[in-house]
């Protein structure tokens, strides 16, 4: 199996935010601190792993932070009926308010071919719409299960829960992009629609498959994250986009479709949460965090772009 | 030999080419050319779809340069490195694709960059001297005012004349620009042609109707695969000898032999049957046979490349009965079309962003078509690659790393995989050497010869004689004539597309 470069800057990138940052605090060394960097990366994680799919297909998928809203919000209201069946199906709920959010921006581009980056803005902005009407406004009434709350937070044979959903997720995600059929004809597309579709290939369902499997991949970070939190709160997806998509595009995938390896958008999503942990213990302020932060993520795509430009 | 050819005006020519060349990446577009225009004569140049007129008019005309040969303005050696200083030189070109400013008033257009209108104070004078020339060829109903993007094609393209005339050129080249025009239109247009060249100015003129260069030229030259073979006063041959000097020679061992006559005829595998499509094409009916190679010929873009499309399910609500292997209608998608109920199989016309994903591995791409299709599994494609003899390192290659003739094999070899009962190929040998043409060929003869049903669509006359069992002519969308056995000639095929052009 080759191994693309692009996707090992991230990882590198990562070991170089720890060691600097040890130099500071050598705490950054210790287990501790790194299963918790570990912990937190997961969430993102999951995320990018789908958006990683929409992008691979040369289109990209903007309802993110609403869909995981939504996804948090109904699982954490379905718990707090205090009902056991409707606690039960929580997640299960969760996950298909994703896919029925996935089927709805598959519908915009793949039938009525609007620009998915037009028209999954629209739909986040509906999402954002009809939980304001669902919740008054208000942090949203109910509370995780205790799975909720054990998935985010707890741990098994020495590695937290949330790592061992992100590992689980990414093995059936590399098996699917490498092994499947679907996997393929998302490269083909994202490389040329037009060619792969005269293949004889339905592109519209693939375009739909892709939507699905990121709502799936939102809500899934969406119920993590109600767990993690023990609530679901207003615009608690809304830090999440930019990262979520940094984290990919980090990760050597083009961000006009076709190119990228998952190993990349892992490495990427551990890349952008180091960096911010390494940021906040630092204590700059927000204002020169973000600065940083911004310029750090700049500055990886120019060596990218440069090294590419020196193998062409 | 065009060195001697006697100067009518006894003065250096305006233009003059001497031994130009011009290379596509390794397609020869011309070679060698020795070509010259005179003041007060229009000059007609001939020749087949890829012959090289168009890339003479664009040495001509600045927008590309010889490499290596040398162009002369008035006997001097000149560069001309644009437009720009082609047009101070005196040429000005009408091109096929036209030049106009979609938002721009007619006026505007017009006045646009002619010679002396400087920082563009448009005067009363100019405006009537425009509407003076519009009136003349026949633009009475024309408003200066009017944008462009309201007129239509040939209101725009008398408009383009216009533009050009009002350049005030020494030299006029003229690339299909009367192909829109009717006949009253195309004599008034040709009147004043004529005046002007009496009044010394030079004209380059292509056109595809052949009765129009009859009556329009003074003298023709003739190209063919990027030669100039010769140039001669109009008359002085008859419309047979142009096109066999148009044609050339055939080169019978470039082609396999075909099916013989007595060979008991196939079943029908595509039957087509009055298919009509959004007005481009119309009322189309042909059968293809198990064993036939069809050939598709005529002018380009004349609706050949749209049936395909229509055949494949790439274009929606056709109209009229397509019966191929169990299904009735066209196919409304290339998923459908490929399945083996249907068998059909297209090499599209682009193989570089249609028939294949250059990014992509050899082996992704061949099997590009192949996944999730219900037919017989794993096709032979190492065998596939030696039988048509693909030149690649392996087939994890990039299939970009490729040749252009070793990419349309493989574009080739992912249909084959599928065993398509009919097999629809968009010119499958643009562009690619003579060697892989030989093997293309013996390919499909081959595999005509095991049953699957060819359409070929050529823009190479050699091709659709000696390669077809029977080719159908299109003009406008509509198939006007037919030819097969003795009748299938070269002369046959141009005249054909040629003559269905004058009929229109």
């Amino acid at each position: 199996m080759r191994i693309d470069i692009d996707a090992l800057v991230p990882w590198v990138g990562s070991l170089v935010v720890v060691l600097l940052g040890s130099l500071v605090f050598p705490n950054f060394l210790s287990l501790d601190y790194l299963l918790t960097q570990a912990q937190i990366a997961s969430f993102l994680g999951v995320l990018a792993a789908g958006a990683m799919v929409v992008i691979l297909l040369g289109h990209i998928d903007l309802s993110v932070p609403w869909t995981l809203g939504w996804a948090a919000i109904v699982s954490t209201t379905l718990v707090g009926t205090g009902h056991p069946v409707l606690e039960a199906i929580a997640i299960p709920a969760a996950l298909c308010t994703g896919a029925i959010i996935g089927v709805v921006n598959g519908i915009g581009v793949a039938v009525f071919r609007i620009p998915s980056m037009v028209w999954t803005l629209a739909v986040n902005a509906m999402l954002l719409g009809t939980s304001v009407l669902f919740t008054g406004g208000f942090n949203p009434r109910g509370e995780a299960s205790p799975l909720m709350r054990a998935l985010a937070s707890g741990d098994k044979l020495g590695l937290p829960n949330a790592l061992w959903v992100w590992l689980m997720l990414s093995v059936a995600l590399v098996w699917l992009l490498r092994r499947t059929a679907f996997g393929r004809y998302l490269v083909a597309i994202g490389l040329s629609e037009k060619a792969t579709w005269l293949s004889g290939v339905g592109t519209p369902r693939i375009v739909f498959g892709a939507f699905i499997v990121a709502g799936l991949c939102s809500a899934l970070g969406g119920v993590l994250l109600a767990g993690y939190a023990n609530q679901a709160y207003q615009s608690m997806g809304d830090p999440y986009l930019m990262p979520v998509i940094a984290a990919v595009v980090i990760g050597g995938t083009s961000i006009l479709g076709g190119r990228g390896s998952y190993l990349g958008t892992v490495g990427g999503a551990l890349f952008i949460t180091l960096l911010t942990s390494v940021l906040s213990v630092m204590q700059f302020g927000e204002a020169w965090r973000q600065i940083i932060f911004g310029g750090i993520i700049i500055l990886m795509l120019l060596v990218q772009n440069f090294r590419r430009g020196v193998q062409a | 030999m065009p060195h001697d050819v006697v100067t009518p005006s006894g003065t250096a020519p305006i233009v003059e080419l001497r031994g130009a060349s011009r290379h596509y990446g390794p397609v020869v577009a011309l070679s060698e050319v020795d070509f010259a225009c005179h003041a007060g004569e229009i000059h007609a140049v001939l020749g087949e779809n890829g012959a090289g007129k168009s890339t003479l008019m664009k040495l001509v005309a600045g927008v590309v340069q010889p490499e290596p040969g040398e162009v002369r303005v008035d006997g001097h050696p000149v560069r001309l490195s644009s437009p720009r200083v082609a047009l101070e030189h005196g040429i000005v070109c009408m091109f096929q694709e036209l030049s106009l400013a979609p938002d721009l008033s007619v006026r505007d257009n017009v006045l646009l960059g002619a010679r002396s209108t400087g920082l563009g104070f448009f005067s009363y004078r100019r405006m009537h001297d425009v509407r003076a020339l519009l009136d003349r060829i026949g633009g009475e109903s024309i408003r200066l005012t009017a944008r462009v993007r309201d007129l239509t094609l040939p209101d725009r393209q008398l408009v383009e004349i216009v533009k050009a005339l009002y350049r005030e050129p020494r030299l006029l080249i003229l690339d299909e620009a009367t192909s829109a025009l009717n006949a009253s239109v195309v004599e008034r247009v040709f009147t004043l042609l004529r005046e002007r060249r009496d009044a010394g100015l030079g004209v380059l003129f292509i056109s595809h109707r052949f009765h129009e260069v009859e009556a329009l030229a003074d003298r023709i030259s003739v190209f063919r695969n990027g030669r100039h073979v010769e140039t001669f006063d109009n008359g002085r041959y008859d419309y047979g000898d142009i096109i066999q000097r148009m044609v050339g020679q055939s080169i019978d061992e470039l082609f396999p032999p075909k099916a013989s006559v007595d060979e008991v005829p196939g079943e029908v595998v595509l039957a087509v049957d009055g298919l009509t499509w959004n007005g481009r094409l119309h009322d189309l009916c042909f059968n293809v046979r198990a064993g036939d190679i069809i050939g598709i010929g005529g002018l380009d873009g004349q609706g050949q490349i749209t049936l395909l499309q229509a055949l494949f399910g790439v274009l929606r609500r056709v109209d009229g009965a397509v019966k191929i292997g169990e299904r009735v209608l066209a196919p409304e998608n290339p998923r459908i079309a490929k399945q083996s109920s249907t068998g059909l199989a297209l090499v599209p016309e682009d193989r570089k962003t249609e028939g294949l994903i250059p990014h992509l591995s050899i082996a992704a791409n061949l099997e590009l078509a192949q996944l999730g299709h219900d037919g017989p599994g794993d096709a032979d494609f190492e065998a596939l690659a030696a039988e048509l003899e693909l030149k690649c390192a392996s087939f994890a290659q990039p299939a970009a790393a490729l040749s252009g003739g070793n990419q349309q094999k493989v574009a080739l070899m992912k249909w084959l995989a599928l065993s398509p009962r009919c097999l629809l190929l968009a010119d499958p040998t643009r562009g690619i050497d003579v060697r892989t043409k030989t093997q293309i060929y013996a390919l499909l003869r081959r595999l005509a010869s095991q049953g699957v049903a060819v359409v070929l669509l050529s823009t190479d006359h050699e091709e659709l004689v000696h390669l077809c069992d029977r080719v159908h002519v299109f003009y406008d969308g509509r198939i006007v004539s037919t030819l097969a056995g003795e009748e299938l000639t070269s002369e046959a095929v141009v005249s054909a597309s040629l003559d269905s052009g004058a009929a229109a």
